[in-house]
């Protein structure tokens, strides 16, 4: 009977507690209308799960914007910033993309840090009528525009950054290479750009091994590579996985030089690898080597804004390229809201295609990653000037001068 | 050739003893408790991730929730009213210095940034502990259920760990430094230290469960419960205290291979889960009883992964998983069913 008694107060007072909680919930909510209209992003991010190395400097990113940009009072609109995680999973990042278009009625969805998580929400959007900004580096994601017509990305592509790296290895005297990559989208995609790149060049591509995320051992597969007598290997992952991708190579004894595509063009890799990657030839973008490009590039000052920005936030050498591909795709959103042609109006999915309409009249816009020149054919608007080549010298990436 | 052969017999031994552990691990917990635990990896994980806080001097509250899951239950413990007096106080007494020794190596390893043996030992405490919270907490109340019941709990632990390594030490990879860096070259193999410490430390491991099973009162009390649970509590061995004891040696066996493995492959949240799968399939080749027979599989889970990986790598984890099938099979024509049910 006590207990009864005991049970029911229990439950009385928790009713008590959240009704109240729920009440100041409530009245933080900003009680007054406001006249200005609201651009909505919502930006869904790998913040966990294999990708996480890549997504929490995304999130860094993405929370920065919202610091700088949802309190500015001097536009004639108010940005709202809705921030999901993903968990590096396709699926959840579906079912988020869903929630960010009807429940949050979002105007942009830039999504996703990897790319089968973009390949997935594809469709999603497509009904939707919704602009998505992918943050992946795959060219499967914005190609074809036609059939692709709301998606938009920010990271320059592995074929722009294959064709600067196999050109590079061509002058190098290369003839040989072998691929080693990650055996989900995103290393199947790089092996899928390398193959006609390599053929366009003249590179022999003699040698594919696979490994995934959570291999505790890559000895086998780079023991299978320096057999087939190879002038260089390319490896085509994320760290944690390209550091020991890398350092198998080294153990087995291939004494050729290991060159890495963009996903290592980030400061976890040096973190994690330390003096094991030293030499290593990556592929990157003008954010990792701002201070090194020349003077006279339309993108220092770009770039020094935004690192000096995220230090001040997250500690001094902390900016790296993944901060930039969502920095770049918020920054893309504002600017084509600000150019949208149509009047701004309340009508939701007239603003979404008016958004879009926006995104492919960007010309010469200098971001993170390069110069947008976004069109109805070309979703991606990079070209070459969006990809270098630099060194691991020191524990930093040290331009390569071609 | 030659040299090839041996470069894939020492990395599918070296990771063949932590797949290992995790089997002895396994075994240890399904014997005394029948629960087939889905979680194992999350201490592997727990193992090697509090092992890198506890190097780099960083205070993790891993440490604080363990001891103070500990506290709670020493109060639950005590409060039982069935208890005579000088049971409550030596009771007490067992679970203070139980909560002083998680406290105190975290203390030492945060007060010496950087020292091995103090991280090996703070991770290790309170990853045990956990295990004996575990148990305490998840496999208590429901004892006696039916081994489904006990497996499903397993899968809301794994899930309820596995985010819980999310929130304490982020998503973000830690590398850890081995214990000697460098390593030996025997012919053209060159073999890192850290791969003759996982061997070495496996070993030892082992050999010390050997002699603790066979020649001590609470191994042979421990070993008694597994045989027949029933007639080991009418023999007045405290079931319950054999079932924390059995988590608490199987967690505390997965973080080993943890913080031995994480040098090699960064500490990560996400490490764990595959590691448990692999030595899943190892144990079953003993049916998750038989210690000799699991280590056999254990090497044969190892060398499969390094030779399939060399000969065709994008289906190494399939033919390793795959081998589950041949060995189920294999055991029920070898042994049915019925003839070890107790």
């Amino acid at each position: 009977m006590t207990k009864t008694v005991t049970r029911d107060r229990i439950a009385t007072s928790l009713c008590g507690f959240i009704s109240a909680g729920a009440i100041a919930l409530a009245s933080v909510q900003p009680g007054f209308a406001e006249d200005k209209p609201e651009l909505r992003i919502a930006a869904i991010v790998s913040v966990t799960g294999a990708a996480s190395a890549l997504g929490a400097p995304e999130r860094n990113a993405v929370e920065l914007f919202d610091k700088t940009w949802s309190t500015r009072t001097d536009l004639p609109f108010k940005v709202k910033v809705i921030s999901y995680d993903d968990g590096s999973d396709p699926t959840k990042a579906v079912s988020l993309t869903r929630k960010a278009i009807e429940e949050d009625k979002a105007h942009v969805v830039v999504c996703c840090t990897t790319t089968p998580s973009s390949m997935a929400i594809l469709d999603t959007v497509k009904a939707a009528k919704i602009t998505m900004i992918s943050m992946a580096s795959n060219a499967a994601i914005v190609e074809p525009a036609s059939e692709r017509p709301f998606t938009f990305k920010t990271p320059t592509s592995d074929k722009l950054m294959l064709q600067r790296t196999l050109n590079y290895m061509k002058r190098q005297g290369i003839k040989k290479i072998g691929f080693f990559g990650l055996e989900d989208a995103y290393g199947e995609g790089g092996l899928k750009e390398l193959q006609p790149v390599a053929k366009e060049v003249g590179i022999d591509l003699a040698g594919t091994e696979r490994f995934a995320r959570q291999d505790t051992n890559f000895t086998p597969q780079a023991l299978r590579l320096k057999q087939a007598g190879l002038d260089a290997v390319y490896i085509h992952a994320i760290p944690p996985s390209a550091d020991l991708a890398h350092e198998a190579l080294k153990r087995v004894g291939f004494t050729g030089p290991i060159y890495h595509g963009a996903g290592s063009s980030i400061n976890a890799f040096v973190d994690i690898g330390k003096a094991n990657v030293e030499g290593a030839i990556v592929g990157v973008g003008a954010l990792n080597v701002y201070d090194q490009i020349a003077k006279d590039n339309p993108l220092r000052p770009v770039l020094a804004k935004f690192a000096e920005l995220y230090d001040a936030a997250y500690g001094k050498g902390k900016v790296d390229l993944f901060a930039g591909q969502s920095w770049d795709a918020m920054l893309l959103t504002v600017n084509a809201y600000q150019h949208m042609a149509e009047a701004k109006s309340d009508d939701l999915a007239a603003t979404r295609i008016a958004i879009k309409n926006a995104m492919e009249q960007t010309r010469e816009w200098p971001g993170v990653n390069g110069v947008y020149n976004i069109t109805p054919t070309d979703h991606l608007g990079l070209d070459k000037r969006s990809t270098f080549l630099s060194q691991i010298k020191g524990g930093r990436f040290v331009l390569i001068e071609e | 050739m030659i040299d090839t052969l041996l470069f894939l017999l020492v990395d599918g031994i070296t990771n063949g003893a932590v797949y290992g552990l995790v089997a002895l691990s396994l075994i240890v917990i399904y014997t005394v408790t029948r629960v087939v635990n889905i979680a194992q990896g999350e201490y592997v994980t727990l193992g090697a991730l509090s092992f890198a806080s506890a190097l780099s001097g960083y205070f993790s509250p891993f440490s604080w929730l363990v001891a103070g899951g500990l506290a709670a239950f020493a109060v639950l413990d005590v409060a039982d009213r069935r208890l005579s007096n000088s049971a409550r106080i030596r009771m007490l007494l067992i679970r203070s210095i139980w909560i002083a020794g998680v406290l105190a190596t975290a203390f030492a390893a945060n007060k010496f940034p950087g020292s091995y043996w103090f991280a090996v030992l703070a991770a290790l405490a309170a990853t045990a502990s956990l295990g004996a919270l575990t148990y305490r907490l998840t496999v208590e109340p429901v004892s006696g259920a039916s081994p489904i019941v006990l497996l499903i709990v397993s899968v809301g632990v794994y899930m309820v760990f596995h985010g819980a390594a999310v929130l304490i030490w982020g998503a973000e990879p830690q590398s850890v430094p081995p214990v000697v860096d460098g390593g030996v070259s025997l012919g053209p193999v060159f073999i890192t230290y850290q791969s003759l410490w996982i061997c070495c430390f496996a070993v030892l491991a082992m050999a010390g469960l050997y002699t603790f099973s066979e020649r001590t009162l609470i191994g042979q009390a421990l070993q008694a419960t597994a045989v027949n649970r029933v007639g080991a509590q009418l023999c007045g061995i405290p079931v319950r205290v054999a079932g924390q004891l059995s988590f608490s040696i199987g967690a505390g066996f997965s973080a080993l291979s943890g913080l031995l493995l994480a040098p090699l492959i960064t500490a990560n949240y996400d490490m764990g889960f595959p590691i448990g799968l692999k030595g899943f399939v190892a144990a079953a080749l003993g049916g998750i009883v038989e210690y000799p027979t699991a280590l056999v599989g254990v090497a044969l889970v190892g060398l499969t992964e390094s030779f399939s990986a060399f000969q065709i790598s994008a289906f190494r984890d399939v033919i390793v998983f795959l081998m589950v099938i041949p060995i189920l099979l294999w055991r029920n024509a070898v042994r049915p069913p019925e003839a070890h049910e107790h």
